[in-house]
């Protein structure tokens, strides 16, 4: 099947082309990129006119829950809620029942996702056994069979001889491991950020000193190992500093941020009268932390934005604060939330930039063929993993329509401005919406 | 006045005239329970459900007097014994206390927010937070400022020292705003590991020596030690606390003869407070006991339709 995709403005993984370009796609390829004859026999030719053409979008970071809580989500709902979210890629995190640890279930959520409607989806596979915490788990069989990050995520991995023996090993197979930075001796039974929030409400607080510890440590055996290490979910001022220092002195350091740390404060646990749409771990942190994060982003220290989408059953979400559990789900307008929360600050970094830590950004932690210098990018002869932005269209978030089970988030019932519009995995469109689509073969 | 809180939460957007109004309403209530006869028809076919899920033997008995004396029909519902032991949820709970026609819901639970929680579930009942985990309980604070200016009159440009545990305290937090709303300044003391991260948000500051804190007080407010806390590894033990913070004979001598010391209860002797003081002249315990009786009258009065009528 032949795809021309018509005057598109084109961002291809670092910049952004001022002038309205096509790219046309053949057998699941990016055949070729420029002004193209638009009666040379397309089968399907889609106007772009206005939207922004863009790598497939990656989240690096998300909860499927799928082996074992599919009441709360499962691969093939998680996919197509990541493909209406505008994301080609996503990696769902090894915290299921039983915990992805073994090449068996690496095979499993890699079978699924053939057969998934929308986003392709790579699993993570966990550092220890089990997620324990105590043994290495399988690396070496999980990379073979298609893991694409090592993490325990959900919980760090606390023993420090562990994240040391499991950096060292697993350096000879080009996958990273992923730091959940938590140190677990200043968290127990936290639920708030600590500060204006825990004392407000008398909600046990959590310290940033909580994740910049954590982060020392890693950074800390990073430098001794030479080997890559990846922070997610980094939320506070605090632990930007030690990374900005480790970024300086060049070593192997990267990290993401995510949309709510991005969009929401504290403020927002306070004002909405401790609802517990806010609860999540880490915390939603102070007003200063979130503008710190988007000086980093501004800065281009951070790799990328990851969206930690951790959908819950409303029985377990909807309770009061200290009963609820911890995470957001946000997968289908994590996007358009970080587009506006980006505009309304007068568009603190460029567009690239911006861009680019949902694209080559998480394109870089990854191995393999989903890695390297060609992922996240548009070039000729890639796969056609591509996202369709419309940078104008506002739509309020109705989380009745989402395509994930959760069914709570913070924005809901909020007006969000940028939206990705069209979502094609291989040149199969996964997420074709309203009238982009002219047909004009 | 119009009265335009639903519900009794908690007192942050409380204002000053608000407090006053409620002050005032207490005071006739308290004459009230100097009648021989103490009950009133007023608030007489209106039913409250007190929904306890932590034991309390003072906020509820002291609401259901104020219910018994307003003539409302009065249901004990404990999470023992009930359902909830069972594993309802909250929302469920809420559901079928409304379905059974409560008009309002006295709520107790070691949840912060819990009272939040069922003021957005429940569509017609009205509801009073008689305390959520460590975040706010608002009857506490005002019988506390009855208790205070009925004593002192006017509150404005005086002074509270708080001696304790703040940081796992709701009736701190609420206390403190109702304060510090009435123009009383605030000053903290206690161990640093029972102090809240940012007391100037609750709008008080932080003394690291109690004698200081308490030092031209007005009012010395102490707050109750849970052993819990100790065992917990907050500070190294109950006696090493009684020498520095308790409230005894030489952290009054420090304090003004004159200065009224108040304590929610129930106390723990010869830690957070001495024999002495807590039986002492000065001492306000039992008068807030009485004025926890006329305060949630007058809130009952006021939210359940006494004065919208």
């Amino acid at each position: 099947m032949k795809i021309l995709l018509h005057n598109a403005i084109l961002f291809d993984g670092v910049s952004l082309f001022g002038k309205e370009t096509d790219v046309a796609i053949d057998g699941g390829l990016i055949e070729a990129i420029g002004e193209a004859d638009l009666r040379g026999g397309f089968d399907v030719i889609h106007d772009l006119s206005g939207k922004i053409l863009c790598p497939g979008f990656i989240d690096l970071h998300c909860h499927l829950r799928d082996p074992g809580q599919e009441w709360r989500e499962d691969l093939f709902s998680g996919s197509a809620a990541g493909a209406a979210g505008g994301f080609t890629t996503l990696v769902c995190m090894p915290n299921t029942d039983p915990p992805l640890d073994s090449p068996a279930l690496v095979s499993y959520v890699l079978e699924k996702s053939e057969r998934s409607p929308g986003s392709r989806i790579l699993p993570a596979g966990c550092v220890s056994r089990g997620r324990k915490g105590k043994v290495l788990a399988e690396m070496g069989k999980m990379a073979k069979a298609g893991a694409v990050i090592f993490t325990d995520d959900g919980s760090p991995v606390s023993d420090t001889g562990l994240l040391r023996l499991a950096l060292q090993y697993s350096s000879w197979l080009g996958v990273r491991l992923m730091e959940h930075p938590e140190e677990k001796s200043l968290t127990a039974y936290a639920q708030v950020n600590e500060g204006i929030c825990s004392t407000l409400s008398g909600l046990k607080g959590w310290p940033s000193s909580a994740e910049a510890s954590d982060i020392s440590r890693g950074v800390s055996l990073c430098r001794d190992t030479g080997v890559p290490i990846h922070f997610t979910h980094v939320s506070a001022e605090d632990s930007l500093r030690v990374l900005r220092e480790a970024k300086a002195s060049k070593l192997p350091v990267t990290f993401d941020v995510t949309p709510h740390h991005l969009c929401l404060s504290e403020e927002n646990v306070i004002e909405g009268g401790y609802d517990s749409v806010f609860k999540v771990n880490p915390p939603l942190r102070s007003r200063r932390d979130r503008d710190a994060l988007w000086e980093a982003v501004a800065e281009g220290i951070v790799d990328a934005i990851a969206t930690d989408h951790a959908p819950w059953h409303l029985d377990e979400k909807d309770l009061p604060f200290q009963e609820a559990s911890f995470g957001i789900a946000s997968l289908e307008c994590a996007v358009a939330a970080v587009l506006t929360e980006w505009e309304d600050r007068g568009r603190p970094c460029s567009l690239e930039r911006l861009l680019g830590l949902f694209t080559s950004g998480p394109a870089s932690i990854l191995p393999g063929e989903w890695g390297g210098a060609g992922a996240g990018r548009i070039e000729v002869g890639l796969t056609a993993d591509l996202t369709v932005l419309d940078p104008e269209l506002e739509r309020i978030v109705n989380v009745e329509e989402w395509k994930s089970k959760a069914r709570l988030t913070p924005w809901n019932g909020r007006r969000l401005r940028g939206w990705p519009v069209m979502t094609m995995v291989g040149g199969r469109t996964v997420h074709p919406v309203e009238d982009i689509d002219r047909g004009l073969s | 006045m119009e009265w335009r809180h639903r519900h009794v939460l908690d007192l942050d957007s409380w204002d000053r005239s608000e407090l006053q109004h409620i002050l005032e309403q207490t005071r006739s209530m308290d004459e009230l329970l100097d009648r021989p006869i103490k009950k009133v028809p007023a608030l007489r076919g209106k039913l409250v459900v007190n929904l306890f899920f932590e034991p309390s033997t003072r906020t509820r008995v002291s609401f259901e007097l104020a219910e018994k004396f307003l003539s409302v029909d009065v249901v004990n519902w404990t999470a023992s014994g009930s359902s909830t032991g069972k594993g309802e949820t909250l929302r469920d709970t809420a559901w079928t206390l409304e379905a059974m026609g409560a008009d309002a819901v006295v709520v107790r639970h070691g949840a912060v927010g819990a009272a939040d929680y069922l003021a957005k579930k429940l569509r017609r009942s009205v509801v009073f937070n008689g305390g959520d985990g460590a975040h706010a309980h608002p009857t506490q604070a005002l019988l506390d400022l009855y208790t205070a200016w009925k004593s002192l009159g006017d509150l404005h440009g005086r002074k509270l020292a708080m001696i304790g545990d703040v940081l796992h305290s709701r009736v701190a937090r609420s206390d403190i705003i109702a304060f510090s709303r009435m123009g009383v300044k605030v000053e903290l003391s206690g161990p640093p590991t029972l102090m809240p991260r940012a007391p100037e948000a609750l709008g008080a500051t932080f003394r690291k020596d109690p004698h200081d804190a308490v030092r031209d007080a007005d009012i010395i407010y102490l707050l109750r030690i849970q052993r819990e806390r100790q065992e917990e590894g907050m500070f190294p033990s109950l006696d090493e606390y009684h020498q520095f913070f308790g409230a005894d004979s030489r952290l009054m001598g420090s304090a003004r003869p004159d200065a009224l010391v108040m304590h929610p209860g129930p106390i723990n002797r010869r830690v957070e407070i001495s024999s002495e003081v807590a039986d002492g002249p000065q001492s306000m315990i039992l008068g807030q006991v009485r004025s926890g009786v006329a305060l949630r009258m007058a809130l009952l009065f006021v939210c359940l339709g006494g004065v919208r009528q």
